[in-house]
């Protein structure tokens, strides 16, 4: 036991002072939440509007005062031939060319009609401009004629529980990060281990394989949860994602992941003869699963095929469990199956690690 | 004199090859034995197998009267090992290091007193990857002294160093022996083996061809009436190059 835990406390300063340990585990997956978590990908984004005014009469510059104002549109003003070359590099939706008597001033005096240059390759973002243009247009034409609207639309706000990119990301990426730490810490440490004599000379102590194995283990789960908290802290303080389940819970799938890819990265580190093939082996077991994982956008955004792999990741379940419990509030009745199937995933990387892992290679008498 | 380590018809093979083919020595206590030969001649798969390191395919080792196969672990409590080209854990300086491998024993030393053995304190606060090649090899001796072994094994400790770091490592081995403890060392240094052994084994190709004391075995020699063409000179190049660059330790 006191070897085990001296150890472990050896092990935990080792981490802990390793830049490039903290650099993977903390300062990368921090950078990530802090960039996508501020790009914010859930504001509505607004229009390009090229808007070409000449000498307006006085209706019609009242009108290109409220166009200016609708909210929707980013308007740039220039002239047509400056606002054209803009549409040309793809900058524009849409161009308004607004000749000056567009709004008839007298009764009988002929209304001249705008001319919209539509960019082909944004056809959904002209059109909306386009309707919405042609919705003020109509409520104008209403109003300079008296008449009121014979439908309304009255609306009600509702607040119901929209879930935020952020609160989608920070689950995936913790799972994501733990992932990451697990397996990289692991398969890169014992290989370096094995290749440059550490282990062979901790054989030439009474001390036993297993307690070494074990103290790594521990040090990496003390620094999985600690990872998680730090994630769910600053989640909650910088963009207010409260976690709605329970946090016991959530810690205990923290806990199972790490559990998991442990396995993984100690299987990695049996299979790896040499230190350069750990990150060849690594990256092409970890790389696809950054992307299938559900970390940064959900898997039924994916053709069926490919779902039909990213369902089964172990990363995918480690996420989504983490994800309903954090923004659903669900409890293991509901989130059950990803539980069990992480407890499968354990099972089956961890039996594969006690099957290729070895502290020195087999000598045989 | 009562012998600490017996070896008997030890053997070692890999597949066809055979590194280690039926070597017997006994060491006493508190003796400093060498085992001498050239590259490859298997000094160390001799060593690794007495260490508990590597299993023998034939023979048996008893040391400190347990067999080294059957109680390895016993007789890892026992003995302190110097291995060669050892990386030692990065991020802990050589206090820590220290402290990590006597827990190993199960045991608490105090890593300064150890420092102060092999001349480190003024790096208690270094990690290992800072040391010199001379300070490195301190470094593993202080580590392998951690539990107060009766038998510490050093395989060739001085290779790569300059004359002033061999030196003084030969000073540190030798108060190592003034305590007490039984000392084997492989080296492929003739005058090294000299200086330190009181007897030496010289193997080749796997076998143990001569085992006897140094003196012995030069007066052997010249019996059969070996000689060099002699040269009377009372200095060769190391004492000029020691002479001119002082004993101080460089590092």
């Amino acid at each position: 036991m006191y070897t085990t835990y001296k150890l472990t406390v050896a092990s935990l300063k080792m981490f802990l002072r390793s830049r490039q340990a903290l650099f993977f585990t903390l300062f990368m997956p921090l950078m990530i939440m802090l960039i996508f978590g501020y790009i914010g990908f859930d504001k509505p984004t607004s229009i390009d509007v090229g808007l070409v005014t000449h000498n307006p009469d006085a209706a019609t510059a009242q009108f290109i005062s409220q166009i200016k104002q609708l909210p929707t549109f980013a308007i740039h003003e220039g002239t047509l031939d400056e606002e054209k070359s803009q549409l040309d590099q793809g900058n524009r939706s849409v161009i308004l060319d607004i000749p000056d008597t567009t709004i008839p001033m007298a009764k009988g005096e002929a209304a001249q009609p705008i001319t919209a240059y539509t960019n082909a390759g944004k056809a959904a973002e002209s059109e909306a401009v386009l309707s919405i243009l042609n919705q003020a247009i109509n409520q104008m034409t209403l109003a300079q004629a008296h008449v009121s609207p014979i439908v309304a639309v009255e609306q009600q706000e509702v607040n119901s529980h929209n879930l935020r990119y952020i609160e989608f990301l920070l689950p995936g990426l913790i799972a994501l990060s733990i992932m990451q730490m697990s397996v990289f810490s692991v398969a890169f440490v014992f290989t370096q281990y094995k290749e440059k004599g550490t282990l062979k000379r901790l054989l030439a102590t009474p001390m036993k394989p297993i307690q070494f194995v074990a103290a790594n283990t521990i040090t990496r789960l003390i620094v999985s949860v600690a990872q998680a908290a730090i994630f769910i802290i600053m989640g909650i303080i910088l963009f207010h994602a409260h976690v709605i389940g329970s946090y016991f819970l959530l810690f205990f799938i923290v806990v199972l992941g790490t559990a998991m890819f442990l396995g993984l990265g100690y299987t990695i580190s049996g299979l790896a003869k040499t230190t350069d093939s750990v990150p060849a082996i690594s990256n092409l077991i970890v790389f696809p699963m950054l992307f299938l994982g559900g970390t940064f956008f959900s898997i039924s955004q994916m053709p069926w095929w490919l779902q039909m792999i990213a369902k089964f990741l172990p990363l995918t379940f480690f996420s989504t469990a983490l994800r309903d419990v954090w923004t659903k509030g669900s409890g293991i009745e509901d989130t059950g199956w990803n539980i069990l199937a992480m407890v499968i995933w354990a099972a089956i990387l961890i039996y594969l690690a006690t099957v290729t892992f070895r502290f020195q290679e087999k000598d045989s008498a | 004199m009562a012998s600490i380590i017996e070896v008997k018809d030890l053997v070692k093979k890999y597949g066809d090859f055979t590194a280690v083919n039926g070597v017997s020595f006994s060491v006493g206590k508190g003796e400093t034995f060498g085992i001498l030969g050239p590259n490859g001649a298997g000094k160390t798969t001799t060593l690794e197998i007495i260490e508990g390191l590597k299993r023998p395919s034939a023979g048996t080792v008893i040391l400190d009267g347990k067999n080294v196969d059957k109680e390895t672990d016993a007789v890892k409590e026992v003995i302190g090992v110097q291995l060669q080209a050892v990386t030692f854990f990065e991020n802990l300086n050589l206090a820590e290091l220290i402290d990590t491998f006597a827990a190993l024993y199960g045991r608490k030393v105090d890593p300064m007193q150890l420092l102060t053995e092999v001349e480190l304190t003024d790096k208690a606060k270094s990690q290992a990857k800072e040391l010199s090649g001379g300070q490195r090899q301190r470094l593993s001796i202080a580590i392998g002294l951690v539990n107060e072994p009766k038998v510490l094994f050093l395989d060739e400790p001085t290779t790569g160093l300059d004359p002033q770091a061999r030196r003084h490592l030969w000073d540190l081995i030798r108060a190592i022996k003034a305590r007490g403890t039984t000392v084997v060392i492989t080296t492929h240094y003739m005058d090294e083996a000299e200086v330190l052994c009181d007897r030496v084994a010289i193997m080749d190709h796997g076998k143990i061809i001569e085992l006897s004391t140094p003196k012995k075995l030069i007066e052997e020699l010249l019996s059969t009436g070996f000689s060099k063409p002699v040269l009377q000179q009372q200095a060769n190049l190391e004492d000029v190059f020691l002479n001119l660059t002082g004993h101080a330790l460089r590092e």
